[in-house]
């Protein structure tokens, strides 16, 4: 089974959240990126992507995994880390376009490469990159493939030649049997990813990346049906009321009390 | 391209939910700032009482693909009648209601029709012609506001975004049955459903969240214990979900339930701001955390600097004496 995975490089969202939380957070003069320097790690949700991949691997499958990702130079390291967590291969996109809010031009970079590739039974995805939180690139990705969708998987398995894949839905856990090729997004309920062994490390270090320009996928014209205009950090107004007492019985009787003036108990 | 259509998949048969009544709200004022008309596109099986509803909410037509095949989700099913909605209204703007499958449905819908999407809209901004939408970024610390220069605009919505218009009883709206067939083969079947029984979080009035200041997996006995003596539901953050000591559907936050309760009790959670996103609505948000310095005492009500393992059991006896009166 040949696997690929879609991974991101994004902005640290706890260091974004820190920042934002003592008022530190800053957009640059381009109104559409922030100037504080954040560290830039893989998407959280495309690392748990990789582990479900890793899965179907220990479950005795035959599968090759390839990682691919679209941006600049800085994006190697993302991809070294796949290599390290056991990719077998890793493909970057360079694209001088690449940014927030162009998801469907992402996903038609992707499309143009998983043609290219041929034989792709299953692309990974996590659920949505934690920078802009947008999820929009699995479900069109699978449209443009012209792949069946599952979104918020947890658990993947194979059988018959099909997929039968756990979803962590809103309405609680289903499961569903889906033919391949498959787009199937992995969210965070799948658990904690495996450390990169040692030997992959190793073997990451020296792992360059093959580089596909944008511009010789053959992706359709480069829309920009949505594009950011504009990034804000909005103001989170404190009020809070420190409950006082000697114990903490002290302090769950004043509370109580505070909670009934309210009307809420 | 004239036309507002707010997308409705899998309507319940009595009517239309909160969510979906938001999406016709807030379609209501895009469609006023365009000076076009709102149209309502219902996909689904037994649509009378929806398709009644939406026009008395407001929607001057209603289009309804209505057959056996769209009982439930499909993903190839429904953006192929979503897409026929599209063509048939003619709308320049799509707005995917809230709902368990709008993930999928809304990018597919995006790529289908060439344009795109934006997830998780909740504002518009309108100079008459041209339109952005405004959407919360990395976990709700920012927002970003993303112009859609090609039409038909697909946005799907985050929660609480308008009130539903006031229906008005007789409203009649145009109506159009949209030609649907089943498609040739059913890629993704549903083995075991999803079967969530008992009270849902999004509808308690009360609920008492747990974090990793619990510090043991078994501690969130006691945050069940509390929301049971207090009659709410227990919910916890995304650290304790991803460590197994509590279910994914009690997870509350951008990527668990967005609840908006009377009373949120939040204990040995820190308050990020992807928590934040699921809870920030509630009526009254109290906070207890070892560090006086957490984030969730920007966002609270009231707040006790103190470990919570000491004083929910405190909260629990009082919620039970109170409760035997």
């Amino acid at each position: 089974m040949h696997i690929v995975i879609c991974v991101k490089q994004v902005v640290d969202p706890d260091g974004v959240n820190s920042y934002a939380l003592w008022g530190q957070l800053e957009v640059d003069d381009s109104g559409r990126a922030f100037s504080t320097r954040l560290p830039l790690i893989i998407n959280a949700y495309d690392d748990q992507a990789i582990e479900a991949a890793l899965r179907l691997r220990d479950a005795g499958d035959d599968v090759t995994i390839t990682a691919i990702s679209v941006g600049g130079e800085d994006v190697d390291q993302v991809l070294k880390h796949c290599v390290a967590m056991g990719c077998n291969e890793i493909i970057r996109i360079d694209d001088p376009e690449a940014g927030a809010g162009n998801a469907l031009r992402t996903a038609r970079l992707l499309a143009a490469q998983i043609e290219e590739l041929g034989d792709v039974d299953l692309v990974l995805c996590g659920r949505q990159s934690s920078d802009y939180d947008q999820g929009a690139v699995p479900g069109a990705l699978a449209e443009l493939l012209g792949f069946a969708c599952v979104t918020l998987g947890f658990g993947v398995t194979a059988e018959d030649g099909r997929l039968r894949v756990q979803r962590a839905t809103p309405l609680g856990e289903e499961l569903v049997s889906v033919a391949t090729p498959a787009v199937v997004t992995i969210s965070n309920e799948l658990g904690v990813p495996r450390y990169p062994t040692s030997r992959g490390m190793i073997a990451a270090r020296r792992r360059p990346p093959t580089v596909r320009a944008a511009a010789d996928l053959e992706a359709g014209e480069g829309a920009h049906g949505v594009e950011l205009v504009e990034l804000f950090v909005p103001d989170v107004q404190g009020h809070c009321e420190q409950i006082e007492g000697a114990t903490p019985a002290e302090q769950a009787a004043a509370l109580f009390a505070r909670l009934e003036e309210e009307g809420v108990l | 391209m004239s036309g507002v259509l707010v997308v409705i998949a899998q309507p319940g048969p009595a009517g239309l939910n909160q969510a979906e009544g938001e999406a016709l709200g807030l379609g209501r004022s895009l469609a006023d700032a365009l000076g076009e008309p709102l149209a309502c596109a219902l996909i689904g099986q037994g649509l009378e009482a929806a398709a009644s509803e939406a026009a008395e909410r407001g929607a001057e037509q209603v289009l309804s693909a209505d057959a056996d095949h769209l009982a439930t989700f499909s993903g190839d099913a429904v953006v192929a009648a979503a897409a026929e909605a599209v063509s048939a209204s003619g709308a320049s703007s799509v707005i995917v209601a809230r709902g368990p499958n709008a993930l999928e449905l809304a990018p597919r819908l995006g790529a289908r029709l060439g344009g795109g999407c934006v997830m998780g809209a909740s504002a518009f901004r309108t100079d008459g012609a041209n339109v952005e939408a405004v959407a919360s970024v990395f976990g709700g610390s920012a927002r970003a506001v993303y112009r859609m220069n090609a039409e038909p605009r697909v946005v799907s919505l985050a929660p609480g975004v308008a009130a539903p218009p006031e229906r008005e009883a007789g409203r009649a709206a145009e109506t159009v049955a949209l030609d649907v067939a089943p498609p040739a083969e059913e890629r993704v079947t549903v083995e075991e459903p999803a079967a969530l029984t008992g009270p849902r979080l999004e509808d308690a009035k009360i609920v008492v969240s747990g974090g990793r200041g619990l510090q043991l997996g078994e501690n969130f006995g006691l945050i069940r214990e509390l929301a049971e003596a207090l009659g709410g539901l227990p919910g916890a953050s995304r650290a304790i979900v991803d460590d197994g000591w509590a279910p994914a559907e009690e997870q509350v936050g951008l990527t668990g339930k967005i609840v908006s309760p009377d009373l949120y009790i939040a204990a040995g959670i820190s308050g990020a701001s992807q928590h934040m996103v699921g809870c920030s609505t509630a009526r009254v948000l109290v906070g207890v955390n070892t560090d006086a310095d957490a984030p969730i005492f920007r966002y609270a009500r009231y707040g006790i600097t103190a470990d919570c393992l000491e004083v929910l059991p405190e909260l629990i006896r009082l919620a039970r004496e109170r409760a035997a009166g």
